[in-house]
């Protein structure tokens, strides 16, 4: 019974950050109808961020939050002014170029991070790193437990932001009908980039919360990239309520899997998932919730 | 008449710079190196990338080879086996190199050697450690590091005089250095009567390893083997402590245990652990301490095995060089079969036994994390510390 309990005690707070990581992803999907590869990446380059200021500056981990979105902000807004609205309007064989744009992104931000940085793996150390407390026998790993409350916090405001102000209706209204919107009088290009900044600052902050859990290294990216597509899908293309849901999914899932089935087949538990919900479940997790 | 002389002196410059970049090219032996230099484990690459380095500027300032420079074309297989392949092909047909070195994971190097094999070009690997590299009957190959399944050698000896254990519980990445290496720590357990609870694989960079660990501790067997590259033998053993799992001894199977990493990022969950290890710095090999001091010196921070088996490879190359009567395939080989050259790493010498070809033998070690230090603690006479056992990891984990 222990043993159940604190599998589904870990899944359901890594489930907590997965959500975190994808409902960036889920966002942009949703108002720009492209998937962006360079998400992971994003969150490396936070993590970056979080490191050096842990660092060189002796700065929490979660304060740098305060650091590191509004950075990633500004970055998310310069990649989609810079790189991926030109592409936009370029007539091309492919029309998902922008989509090609952002894995180039990607590979750029891993080499420039290992330029300046070294392959060399970096964590951040904090007294509370692994400190955890216990209730009846099962244990809870304090950052972790810290990382999922902000994750919630955060999806909360996020939500907030979306339903009760100007923008953030504008945002929902380019995602459901871009030509509609444009009719109405929402600046369209302007929402994108707000988007894109919007969906990096919030992997920036899953990175800032995984840092003292997990570590770093320029190459981190990609499987986060991954988990971030499969949580896209799982909750529906574009639906948030669909992203927590999905994140929370993958973490029991992934946690059962490894548990029960074994720890070697844990990234499959996740993909059978994925594939069973493209098949009877095309929607996504959205169908279910009706939001 | 003078227009003819011109062009005639034309030709002939053209003809004598030709002549004389080849003879310039021809100036230094190029052999071809493959090691991951991005990818997740650039960071080994790296390590080897430098010792290479170091030893090629000894080898080439200490006087040259055949009167001809070294020169080492370090190639980036990324970590995947279908790009060490392709760069591989790359420096035979198109750099035309004598011989190839490096080989860091075990499916790269797989895939290099056959590629190598076919082509009949001599290949030392010097990290790649699966049994199969060396027993495929592949005799173009030669391997400097001891197969993956002799790394627990010392290990064994350590529990069969030590520790002994009843129970134990295996944890491996499942790559082909993992799984094999599981395979044959089984097999040890077998002859030592251990009875094996559980062997269990993972995929390698996870986040979240306690709901196996929450099984082993389930279980609570007397050790746990594991065999991990650094980052995730660092989570283990962290989620390990987090949990409160306790057997007699966790034993790492080199490769992520032994790096200043594994400490720096377990911290306090790395005291007491021990591991096997190929090489460390206090073996008596004659240059192994002044290998890392000099690499310390020179690059800023610590080498390990992994570091002193490439530094050991680039003196091998230059040796079986000197040595071999021409720079064709078929001496280059013949040399490689007839070295017998004392290194930082230990003796090199290529030899067949088992299943086993051109492979080099070597003794194992066993070093324990002690107060934030790597000591050798077996075989016991050339021990820096005493053997810490038993262990009351609780207390060591302060709770």
């Amino acid at each position: 019974m222990d043993r159940l309990l604190q599998t589904l005690v870990a899944g359901v707070l890594i489930g907590g950050i997965y959500s975190l990581i994808g409902i960036g992803m889920t966002l942009i999907m949703g108002v720009m109808g492209i998937i962006n590869l360079a998400h992971g990446q994003l969150m490396m380059v936070a993590m970056y961020i979080t490191f050096v200021l842990s660092s060189y500056l002796h700065l929490d981990p979660y304060f740098s939050l305060l650091v590191a979105m509004p950075a990633l902000f500004l970055l998310g807004v310069l990649l989609q002014k810079l790189f991926l609205n030109p592409l936009m309007k370029i007539e091309s064989i492919l029309p998902e170029n922008q989509v090609l744009m952002t894995v180039g992104i990607g590979m750029v931000l891993t080499e420039i991070a290992r330029f300046i940085f070294s392959s060399d793996y970096k964590s951040v150390k904090t007294v509370y790193s692994s400190s955890v407390f216990f209730i009846g026998g099962i244990s809870f790993n304090l950052p972790m437990c810290i990382a999922f409350f902000f994750a919630l916090a955060l999806t909360a405001l996020l939500f907030w932001f979306l339903l009760k102000t100007d923008i953030g209706r504008s945002i929902r209204a380019t995602a459901q009908d871009r030509d509609a919107a444009t009719l109405m009088g929402v600046n369209t290009g302007k929402i994108t980039v707000i988007t894109f900044g919007l969906g990096s600052a919030l992997v920036a902050a899953a990175g800032c919360l995984l840092i003292p859990i997990y570590y770093l290294f320029p190459d981190i990216g990609g499987p986060f990239t991954l988990k971030a597509f499969v949580i896209t899908i799982l909750g529906g293309l574009g639906s948030t309520v669909g992203a927590i849901f999905g994140g929370l999914v993958l973490g029991i899932a992934e946690s059962l899997g490894a548990a029960y089935i074994g720890m070697g087949y844990r990234e499959m538990v996740g993909f059978v998932i994925f594939v069973l919900v493209l098949i009877f479940l095309p929607g996504g997790l959205k169908r279910l919730t009706k939001i | 008449m003078k227009r003819g002389l011109m062009l005639a002196g034309i030709v002939f410059t053209v003809i004598f710079c030709l002549g004389l970049s080849s003879t310039l090219a021809q100036d230094t032996i190029k052999i071809g190196i493959v090691l991951p230099m991005t990818g997740d484990q650039a960071k080994f690459g790296e390590i080897e990338k430098l010792s290479f380095d170091l030893a090629l500027e000894e080898i080439n300032a200490a006087g040259r080879v055949k009167g001809k420079k070294l020169e080492f074309l370090i190639e980036d297989d990324t970590g995947r086996p279908e790009v060490g392949r392709s760069v591989v092909e790359k420096l035979i047909t198109k750099d035309k190199v004598v011989m190839v070195g490096g080989g860091y994971s075990s499916s790269v190097t797989y895939a290099v050697a056959g590629v190598c094999q076919q082509n009949q070009m001599p290949f030392l690997v010097n990290t790649g450690a699966a049994d199969n590299i060396s027993t495929s009957g592949w005799d173009w190959i030669f391997r400097l590091n001891p197969p993956v399944s002799e790394y627990a050698g010392a290990i064994e000896s350590l529990l069969k005089v030590v520790v002994k254990p009843t129970t134990a519980v295996i944890l491996h990445e499942n790559s082909l250095f993992g799984t094999s290496g599981a395979k044959e720590f089984e097999k040890t357990c077998e002859r030592l009567q251990i009875k094996m609870l559980l062997k269990e694989g993972y995929e390698a960079g996870g986040i979240d390893y306690k709901p196996v660990l929450s099984k082993v501790k389930q279980l609570n067997p007397d050790i746990v083997y594991m065999i991990s590259y650094i980052m995730d033998a660092s989570l283990l053993m962290k989620q390990a402590k987090e949990l409160k799992l306790a057997p007699k001894m966790f034993i790492g199977g080199a490769a992520g245990f032994t790096l200043p990493e594994f400490k720096q990022n377990a911290g306090v969950a790395s005291e007491r652990v021990i591991s096997a290890t190929l090489w460390h710095e206090v073996v008596p090999y004659p240059g192994a301490m002044d290998y890392s001091k000099k690499f310390v010196a020179r690059y800023k921070k610590e080498t390990e095995y992994h570091g002193a088996e490439a530094y050991a490879a680039a003196y091998v190359i230059a040796d079986v060089l000197k040595r071999a009567k021409s720079f064709s395939n078929t001496h280059i080989k013949q040399a490689l079969s007839e070295t017998n050259l004392m290194t930082v790493f230990g003796p090199v010498k290529f030899v067949a036994y088992g299943k086993h070809k051109n492979q080099n033998k070597l003794p194992t070690y066993v070093v324990q994390w002690i107060d934030g230090k790597l000591e050798l603690v077996w075989p016991a006479e050339l021990a820096t510390k005493k053997f810490i056992f038993p262990v009351d990891w609780n207390k060591i984990w302060g709770y």
